[in-house]
């Protein structure tokens, strides 16, 4: 993350649309991320926020529009699209942890065998990507060993392994209990500072209004507003955002 | 009673035929040895080419397994053995048997290891692709560990029925156990030496299926059937 490859966003969407089996996710949407901002998506359930982010990586193809990723369009597939999404790092919402694996392997697993670090290389790595996240001292726990904050940590720790150059958080804390938000938020916040890009979809108001450079207000699919949090969150310029902020 | 224990547990046939059982022992281990792992590895490609393959090529292996299951597998022992030479193809009796074996019983491995997989959940490919692993790599490391775990019991229990297949051999005069004792049984006029294969079964395979058993309640209820016991 020290040398700049190409000015200019780490992430962009120009024209992004996409549909699932006749229904309409998406409406080309435009939207870029800097390097070192935290950019947050909110909106309802089913404005787009998931599909935005997983059109990203490609997880999910869209249908039209282009997503360029350090300035150059994502390859569509193979080898390419695989070293492209080792450098977005992506966290679920429902944390995707490796089941059967130790938090130290869930954590090594793509250092080791996508990027094709040596197995003391990947190890150091993972070790260092979870004492990041707060969770040095539970290296052998196996997932079901930990409670969901603690799982989501270690997926934000596997995510960072490969020091990617963007993050992209899909609901990070809403699969968890109310009392286990605050340690995944403190550990989000603490990567902002650090200067690292995130693309993070959140019904969080109160982080995004705190930590995000920039909040992006998605409904049906499209991007209806998009401003620093103060502007967005105070005076929204339209009905359907100051519906959705009244009704939360 | 005593023309009863002459008749099935006659031990001077026994101790005479044992020498002949346990040469057909040996042939019935060796089919095992071929049947099992090789039938596990096509069934493996089979379960993989149908979770991965493009639309077309997985119906074409789908109606490959369907058909092989639609067979019985003495027709397909019957056909492979006795059918191949006509085509021009001399296999020796031991590898003709362990190829028709080894397609019936990758077709349950297939699908049982088809199942485990598709019961690994969608977020389980989404995370590893999203990490950048490779196709190989996501199902070596992700999925396969656990969708075999799924499927353990299913496993085993299929390789036991894969062993107890390989008596179907006798019929082409492979001379595994059963036939020895078919063999051993007619020259003795005594019927003991088939009760002594019985028992060489039964030890070959009670501990698999005791394994089994004890999987089967561990992925129930592990510790409520343990502390039952």
């Amino acid at each position: 993350m020290t040398d700049r490859i190409a000015p200019g966003p780490v992430l962009e969407f120009e024209g992004v649309g996409k549909s699932f089996g006749g229904i309409r996710a998406l409406h080309g949407v435009d939207l870029a991320v800097r390097e070192g901002e935290l950019v947050a998506l909110i909106g309802p359930s089913g404005s787009g926020k998931s599909t935005l982010l997983r059109c990203a990586n490609r997880l999910a193809e869209p249908d039209v529009g282009t997503v360029r990723f350090e300035g150059r369009e994502a390859p569509r597939g193979g080898a390419a699209l695989a070293r492209v999404r080792r450098r977005m790092g992506m966290v679920f919402q429902a944390f995707n942890l490796y089941p059967h694996l130790t938090a130290l392997e869930n954590v090594a697993l793509a250092p080791r065998r996508a990027a094709g670090r040596s197995a003391r290389g990947a190890r150091r790595t993972a070790v260092e990507a979870l004492e990041r996240v707060g969770l040095g001292d539970r290296l052998d726990a196996r997932p079901d060993q930990l409670s969901g904050g603690q799982q989501q940590r270690v997926a934000i720790a596997r995510a960072l392994a490969l020091s990617p150059r963007i993050l992209l958080l899909d609901e990070p804390t809403s699969a968890l209990d109310p009392e286990l938000v605050g340690s995944v938020l403190g550990v989000i916040r603490s990567l902002a500072d650090d200067g690292v890009a995130m693309l993070i979809a959140t019904h969080e108001l109160a982080f995004a209004r705190e930590a995000a450079d920039r909040i992006v207000f998605l409904d049906e699919g499209r991007m209806v507003e998009a401003g620093p949090p103060e502007e967005i969150l105070e005076r929204p310029r339209t009905e359907r955002l100051r519906t959705f902020l009244k009704r939360l | 009673m005593s023309e009863l224990f002459e008749t099935f547990l006659n031990p001077a046939v026994m101790g005479e035929s044992a020498g002949l059982l346990l040469r057909g022992l040996v042939v019935t281990v060796e089919l095992s040895l071929l049947v099992v792992p090789a039938g596990l590895a096509l069934g493996a490609c089979v379960a993989v080419a149908q979770a991965l393959a493009p639309p077309w090529l997985e119906r074409v292996v789908s109606l490959g397994v369907d058909l092989v299951r639609a067979f019985p597998p003495l027709v397909l022992l019957v056909l492979v053995v006795h059918g191949l030479p006509f085509a021009g193809i001399e296999l020796p009796a031991l590898v003709g048997v362990a190829v028709a074996l080894t397609l019936n019983t990758a077709s349950y491995y297939g699908e049982i290891l088809r199942a485990g997989i598709a019961g690994v959940s969608a977020g389980q490919w989404e995370a590893a692709r999203s990490s950048g692993l490779g196709t190989t790599s996501i199902l070596r490391f992700v999925i396969l560990p656990q969708g075999v775990r799924k499927v353990l019991p299913d496993l085993v229990g299929n390789t036991l029925e894969a062993v107890k297949l390989t008596a179907l051999a006798s019929v082409v005069a492979l001379p595994d156990l059963l036939r020895m004792a078919r063999i051993a049984q007619g020259v003795h006029f005594n019927p003991s030496p088939l009760i002594l294969a019985a028992a060489l079964y039964l030890a070959l395979l009670w501990p698999l299926a005791r394994f089994v058993r004890r999987l089967g309640a561990s992925k129930a209820a592990p510790d409520f059937a343990r502390s039952r016991r």
